[in-house]
């Protein structure tokens, strides 16, 4: 959970049961995916999860972002 | 965003999503509130760990250590989302003095027996319950909200545990006054964990920026409308009533009051101010520096290990 560190954080996805949404549930700090992957299941075990996975932050690209907490808007 | 523009929106529901999106006192409140919330759950941890040894059973000390890990996982979401805010973590969490954590001071005290393990699930757990649902239904920090699904839910199974056991050990004779006595110094200590009358608070923005939404006294009286009834039918003395002509719960004591932490008794014929009680915080109470070094131990082992390895 440590930032400084040489961690770089990742973000937690998942679904509760098949057919229902892939949903953000939070992040964790991790020196690598496979740690990554070990803590978000330590971390995040409020649920038997049907699904889990994470993405490093650093991959996830904004496609929309909302401006000044105006209407969601387009970026080009 | 200006200010004035940020809590007019915010008036009308908006939800604040990015820091961007957020003016320096916002910032700074919404900081505050994380710190008290993450140190919380976090010391919470270290003063759990000391009952381990108290369980009456193998399956009991099982859901303590679950319970334990559960609280350390309700620390790293403050704690993440401070990161994200751009809070230096390992000096907060790890260099940080003990007595500059902002932990109510009743979590400054060794869990005495098994009686007192069930009074802080169903008391203190109550208290975290009440203050963070409100937090999860209306505040106004997207993240905070949706990270608290989680800790809504063990907190629940916390408080639950805390009931069983306190509705066992209170019908047994030979543990009944040993729930009362922890019973006797845990709720008044519990009714501080609402803090300050939202009045005297030096930072009311809370509410103004609703990080979090209903006032202090409100959510002191939720968590008595819960605790009392609960403590009454397993049969246990409480300080407090329900007031017909006024319809809300009254304590039978003073308070805030003088407390002596070395007996863990509240002194209810002498009153004191929120001034005082301010002051016995800041002092923190008396294992407080033991356990946060506890907490801060292994980063520290680490951290001399790979200086000793580079």
């Amino acid at each position: 959970m440590n930032p400084a560190a040489g961690n770089a954080p990742y973000e937690v996805f998942a679904r509760r049961r098949p057919g229902e949404q892939l949903g953000h549930i939070g992040s964790v700090f991790a020196a690598n995916p496979t740690l990554a992957v070990h803590y978000a299941r330590w971390m995040y075990d409020e649920e038997a999860w049907a699904e889990m996975c994470v993405v490093p932050r650093a991959q996830l690209r904004p496609v929309a972002a909302r401006r000044h907490g105006s209407t969601p808007e387009r970026r080009v | 965003m200006d200010t004035t523009e940020l809590i007019s929106r915010i008036e009308q529901g908006f939800i604040v999503e990015r820091p961007e999106e957020m003016d320096d006192e916002y910032r700074a409140v919404l900081r505050e509130t994380l710190i008290v919330s993450g140190d919380t759950e976090f010391v919470s941890a270290a003063t759990l760990l000391t009952a381990v040894p108290k369980a009456p059973s193998v399956q009991s000390q099982m859901s303590l250590l679950s319970v334990i890990q559960d609280e350390i996982g309700h620390a790293h979401i403050a704690y993440r989302l401070l990161a994200d805010l751009g809070e230096d973590i390992t000096a907060l969490v790890y260099e940080r003095e003990p007595a500059r954590f902002k932990h109510p001071y009743a979590f400054d005290f060794e869990v005495r027996d098994w009686s007192e393990m069930a009074v802080l699930n169903a008391l203190f757990d109550r208290a975290g319950f009440v203050l963070l649902s409100d937090v999860h239904r209306n505040s106004s920090y997207g993240p905070w909200r949706r990270a608290l699904a989680k800790v809504d839910k063990e907190q629940t199974f916390h408080i639950r545990h805390g009931e069983t056991w306190v509705r066992r050990l209170a019908a047994d004779e030979a543990t009944r006054a040993e729930v009362q006595r922890a019973v006797d110094w845990m709720f008044p200590a519990a009714l501080e964990f609402f803090g300050l009358p939202d009045d005297m608070k030096h930072r009311p923005a809370q509410l103004t920026y609703r990080i979090r939404a209903t006032p202090n006294e409100k959510l002191r009286q939720d968590w008595l409308a819960s605790a009392v009834p609960f403590l009454r039918d397993c049969g246990l003395d409480v300080p407090a009533h329900f007031d017909e002509p006024s319809q809300t719960w009254v304590l039978d004591f003073p308070f805030p009051c003088a407390f002596l932490p070395g007996e863990r008794r509240w002194v209810f014929d002498q009153p004191v101010t929120w001034h005082d009680v301010l002051a016995r915080w800041r002092g923190r109470g008396p294992r407080n520096g033991e356990f946060v070094s506890q907490l801060q131990r292994g980063h520290r082992a680490l951290a001399e290990l790979s200086g000793a390895a580079a």
